[in-house]
């Protein structure tokens, strides 16, 4: 008897491999996957029976779906198979009360094979093998950090055979990172420069402070990633491309941000055809990863109209194939596009906040 | 200087012109409020009913005999502003005003900095006010000088835009007296500007929460829910005085009927107070809060009903209030300890406390809470004139005594 698991396996692999599925492939995979994974996580299944949905009464579209708040993975285990099946797991930020979640998974295959394909055709569209310059946590450091991992895949796989990581927590190795850079230039090997935008913004200030510019050499690229959150000091992307693409020599069209979250198991890039302008950018889904703009009651809205980001990812068939977050966005002509928290947005009235008593709470 | 035109006037006038100028302000259709009102709503968001009815609270409650209790009450008698009375067995003593008051509101709430501003202005002393600007707090010192023209150099109006005007820094400096509303960073700032002499009164943003009894809960109908969804909703329960969380002492089962009954209530209430429009951060906050009561509702169990734009979440002591519109919580307990514990593990501070009765439970309660108000749901939102608002007298930081034996 076919193992039910692998079964969804290879046809979510095959539909990787192609790197395309129609609606209604989408839907029928869509829908095998929740039926195996309320079969198999007691927690969602509970959840989409509150929602209406068992075995007996399935979604009919993919907006139907049951999407679990991507806190819930703090809250419980989501996972399809037993703990000591575990392979891998990834952590999600803390809460307020410390405590983070885990994002499980009893094999690395579909994750490896979603992160590659993706990056294959966004980040490598020529094919390029690039020497990759990491300003991201090193899995030795951070061995649960979901990007972590996906770099390391990547710089191993698709790398030149050289790579360097040069962030420890908020410390960069300057010096280490120039001499790398240094070098790439000397040889002429192109770089791709993978990191958080916080990061990124300590290496420019480094860079600054030591008058010193580089020029990568032709076909370097730099992937951002993630935002401010939680940080002392926030740079608008507009400034901080403009100052990586002077102070790196990288075309701004060639620095690409993707977006991905600790609990999906599939990542979203800038669409090529977007990257001639630093906002607003498209960001694309690769085919087995939908996004869908709903409104506060769930409900899906018409392209254009700012609402919050669900995910459905395909590849997350150890967890929990929808997953629905706080980001806002608005579906546009090819993907979305994603909306940074409004700097400076006027609070109302005098009751106290969750983040002020986050404070006084220390 | 002090303006002479306003020293020169009798308090128990002053009283009345205040009164005079409010009760015009009562009328929904005059001018400067239908002005006013769409002012707000343009900058709050706030649905036109609930300005209404928070406008019709600040002004009904602004009466001749409102003033005059709250001075009675603080400086034993009206006439005490005008020059020194004789009181027993104590000097003869002038509660004389100070030159200068300065009343910022660093927030949104609706009309907060108008209340000080008035009693500053009872006690003759010139007032500036700083506020974002809604031109509420403009239009009615513009309909008090219509009442009398001493109140146009004595009452003056002017925009908060954060802290940048350059005029402050004089004004803080020389100002006797400084009521300030805001979040503590904001406070802080604002204090440290002031002169050493200057009385800072700080009201800084507090919570507020219920107590449903035993016997409250028995007591508990469609009425009650009324009352207390009224206190949680209102302003998007974004005041110092929404109710931010109830707890409901009892046996097991309790809980899920008082969770019943607000749900209705909260359907009752999106009909009488409609929501107004929010932002699109705030809008996926309350989503992600729903959402995640529903997913722990389901895989745990606990109550989690939506009414109307509410949502009741039956949630654990462990948990701080969510501080978002439209979120009813309710927590179980078995007595006034757990309240206790939660506010102190918390860190809450308490402005008021919501009671089914004001008994002397709930006001050991209080007291044990640092609560500074214990009241009936359904009035926590209508705090009276000559109450303690944060729990501080309301003519007395606008006067210096002068004894005269």
């Amino acid at each position: 008897m076919t193992d039910p698991a692998a079964a969804l396996d290879a046809r979510i692999l095959a539909a990787i491999a192609a790197y395309a599925l129609d609606d209604d492939a989408f839907l029928a995979l869509a829908l095998d996957l929740f039926a195996y994974q309320i079969a198999h996580s007691a927690p969602y299944a509970a959840y989409a029976r509150g929602c209406g949905f068992d075995a007996a009464q399935m979604p009919r579209c993919v907006e139907e779906i049951p999407a679990v708040p991507a806190a819930a993975f703090k809250e419980q285990r989501l996972a399809t198979f037993p703990p000591e099946r575990g392979a891998l797991w990834f952590e999600t930020s803390g809460t307020t009360r410390g405590s983070g979640g885990r994002h499980e998974f009893d094999t690395p295959a579909l994750y490896e094979a979603a992160l590659l394909a993706s990056f294959d055709r966004m980040m490598l569209g020529d094919a390029q093998r690039l020497r990759y310059l990491l300003l991201v946590p090193e899995p030795r450091e951070r061995p649960h950090s979901s990007l972590g991992f996906m770099m390391d895949v990547v710089a191993r796989r698709r790398g030149d055979g050289e790579h360097g990581w040069y962030a420890h927590d908020d410390l960069l190795e300057v010096e280490r990172f120039l001499d790398d850079a240094r070098r790439a230039c000397a040889e002429g090997v192109p770089v791709c420069l993978a990191t958080t935008a916080f990061a990124l913004v300590g290496l420019l200030d480094a860079l600054a402070s030591r008058s010193c510019r580089l020029a990568l050499p032709a076909g370097s690229r730099i992937m951002e990633t993630g935002g401010f959150k939680g940080r002392s000091r926030v740079v608008q992307r507009e400034a901080l491309y403009r100052d990586a693409s002077n102070g790196l020599g990288v075309p701004i069209a060639s620095i690409v941000a993707e977006y991905g979250m600790t609990e999906l198991s599939s990542q979203y890039y800038d669409a090529p055809e977007s990257r001639a302008a630093i906002e607003p950018r498209v960001k694309r889904a690769p085919p087995w990863l939908r996004p869908l703009v709903v409104d506060e009651r769930g409900r899906l809205l018409p392209a254009g109209i700012v609402g919050t980001v669900r995910h459905l990812d395909l590849a997350n068939r150890g967890s929990v194939i929808a997953v629905e977050t706080e980001d806002l966005g608005a579906a546009v002509d090819g993907g979305i596009v994603l909306l940074g928290r409004e700097a400076g947005a006027e609070l109302r009235g005098c009751s106290l906040d969750a983040e002020e008593l986050l404070h006084r709470r220390g | 200087m002090a303006d002479d035109g306003l020293r020169s006037l009798p308090a128990q006038r002053i009283v009345a012109h205040i009164a005079d100028a409010a009760a015009r302000w009562r009328d929904a259709d005059f001018p400067p409020r239908v002005r006013a009102t769409a002012a707000i709503a343009q900058r709050l968001g706030y649905s036109t009913p609930v300005i209404e009815y928070a406008l019709d609270r600040l002004f009904f409650g602004i009466t001749a005999q409102g003033l005059e209790t709250a001075i009675v009450a603080e400086l034993g008698a009206v006439a005490a502003l005008d020059g020194p009375l004789a009181r027993t067995h104590a000097p003869d003593a002038w509660a004389r005003g100070v030159e200068w008051a300065v009343v910022i509101s660093s927030d949104t709430t609706v009309g907060v900095a108008l209340v000080p501003a008035l009693f500053a202005l009872c006690a003759k002393a010139r007032v500036v006010v700083k506020d974002r600007s809604d031109a509420l707090v403009a239009g009615f010192f513009a309909t008090l000088a219509e009442e009398h023209p001493a109140f146009a150099g004595a009452a003056i109006a002017l925009p908060w835009d954060g802290g940048s005007d350059p005029v402050e820094d004089e004004l803080f400096a020389t100002a006797d007296v400084v009521v300030a509303f805001g979040r503590q960073d904001a406070l802080t700032a604002i204090r440290g500007r002031c002169g050493v002499e200057t009385r800072f009164v700080p009201f800084g943003h507090r919570a507020s929460i219920g107590r449903l009894s035993a016997r409250g809960v028995q007591e508990f109908d469609a009425m009650r829910a009324d009352a207390l969804v009224r206190d949680a909703l209102l302003y998007d329960g974004e005041g110092c005085l929404s109710l931010h969380a109830t707890f409901v002492t009892g046996r097991t089962g309790a809980l899920a009927q008082v969770a019943s009954l607000l749900a209705a209530a909260g359907e009752r209430a999106a009909l009488e107070f409609p929501i107004g429009t929010r932002s699109p951060e705030r809008t996926a906050a309350i989503a992600g809060y729903r959402n995640l009561a529903r997913y722990r509702s389901t895989t745990r169990g606990g109550a989690m009903i939506e009414g109307g734009n509410a949502v009741v979440v039956e949630a654990s002591l462990d948990a701080p209030p969510p501080f978002l519109p439209g979120a009813l919580v309710v927590i179980p307990i078995s007595g006034d300890d757990d309240v206790a514990a939660y506010v102190a593990a918390h860190r809450l501070p308490v402005q008021a406390l919501g009671v089914d009765t004001v008994d002397a439970d709930s006001i050991a309660l209080a007291a044990r809470i640092g609560a500074v108000r214990v009241c009936p749901f359904g009035t926590m939102q209508d705090p009276p004139l000559a109450g303690h608002h944060g729990g501080e007298t309301r003519i007395a930081p606008f006067v210096r005594w002068i004894d005269a034996r």
